[in-house]
């Protein structure tokens, strides 16, 4: 059972539980670079899944200057998937939110650092909240369906993952 | 620990929205919901407490019968989040809404979660419609798409208050949306 790579994901799990919000985290890595060979050598795996929106969540708590080959990952991502529903949240995105929730102090020791849990990562997989009443139906199109968009357009689909960290992510 | 009402005030660094200007939206989002339910029976559902003022106002612009109920739900870092870690339902519809028209009353929409999870929970309601209104729509960091049916104002990504909107409780008899001084919230964290 993989752990979470930093102690913000951890959190945002936390709140997606907390919301009933369905997460998968990393289930899919989608090859963004290949040589001329045709092996990956380069690829992107976003940090949670929620099936229900059909979105892909990516988080960095990494000072804005260091963003800089995250963005240009993500700028190769979009362009290679254009299907893809994907949202970064920057550091400045994710202080927001712990203002939001009065959890200030939490981010303050997350900010600028390298992504690694200081602390006992936390089990994570797949999680399904419980709701006694029926989701709100996907308004985007599925995963499969981007996997499907990418084949046509004769690029390689995502390849699924055993909830590894990529080490460039 | 602020404690009077200039105080407040000496904290929010940009009005960003005035008394009048509120009053104004509201009064056009009142005339346009009269328009839209006329002849038929509608529930405004407030969700409390940031709408309170908003949905005070909201009620006197609409010019058709309308009920209006309560409803209250725990918010993530909340005192019930330590206990749960699962959002609770604190205080519930206090009655059916089963066949009615409902227009759920926000005072802000920010990354979507707890009005995804209120549209969610009244759906197992079975109301005829469910349609959604906002004071405040602030899209930065949304999560969750939310078709928004009346929408007072889009914001930029600042933290605000005043008009129902708070800060540790506070700011919310503030009769206009101002955005927080980051002082006052970066002090509060670090001390």
């Amino acid at each position: 059972m993989a752990g979470f790579a930093h102690a913000s994901e951890a959190e945002m799990s936390r709140i997606l539980d907390f919301y009933a919000v369905r997460w998968e985290y990393e289930p899919h890595t989608f090859p963004i670079l290949w040589n001329l060979e045709g092996d990956v050598v380069e690829s992107f795996s976003p940090d949670f899944y929620l099936p229900d929106l059909d979105l892909y969540l990516e988080l960095t708590t990494l000072r804005q200057k260091l963003v800089r080959k995250k963005n240009r990952k993500l700028r190769r991502l979009r362009e290679l998937y254009p299907d893809l529903n994907i949202k970064l949240f920057y550091a400045r995105d994710f202080r927001a939110l712990m203002l939001k929730y009065g959890k200030l102090a939490l981010f303050d020791g997350l900010s600028g650092t390298s992504g690694q849990v200081s602390q006992p990562a936390l089990a994570a997989t797949t999680r399904e909240p419980t709701l006694d009443v029926d989701p709100v139906p996907a308004a985007a199109p599925s995963a499969t369906a981007q996997a499907r968009s990418a084949r046509s357009a004769g690029r390689r689909p995502p390849v699924r993952s055993a909830g590894t960290k990529p080490s460039a992510t | 620990m602020t404690e009077r009402l200039a105080d407040l005030h000496d904290d929010v660094g940009e009005i960003l929205l005035d008394e009048a200007t509120i009053s104004a939206k509201v009064q056009e989002l009142g005339s346009r919901i009269s328009a839209d339910y006329a002849g038929q029976q509608l529930t405004l559902v407030s969700v409390l407490k940031g709408s309170l003022p908003f949905m005070a106002d909201l009620m006197r612009a609409i010019e058709i019968p309308v009920r209006i109920d309560l409803m209250e739900v725990s918010s993530y870092g909340g005192t019930a989040t330590e206990s749960s870690g699962l959002v609770r339902i604190l205080k519930d519809l206090s009655a059916s809404i089963a066949d009615e028209h409902v227009l759920i009353v926000e005072d802000i929409i920010d990354t979507g979660l707890t009005l995804n999870y209120l549209i969610r929970y009244l759906r197992g309601k079975a109301p005829a419609t469910l349609r959604i209104c906002t004071l405040l729509d602030k899209p930065a960091r949304r999560l969750v798409e939310i078709p928004v049916d009346y929408r007072g104002f889009t914001i930029p990504d600042q933290f605000v208050v005043g008009y129902g909107l708070d800060y540790g409780e506070l700011y919310r008899n503030l009769r206009y949306v101002g955005v927080l001084k980051p002082e006052v919230y970066t002090e509060v964290a670090v001390g």
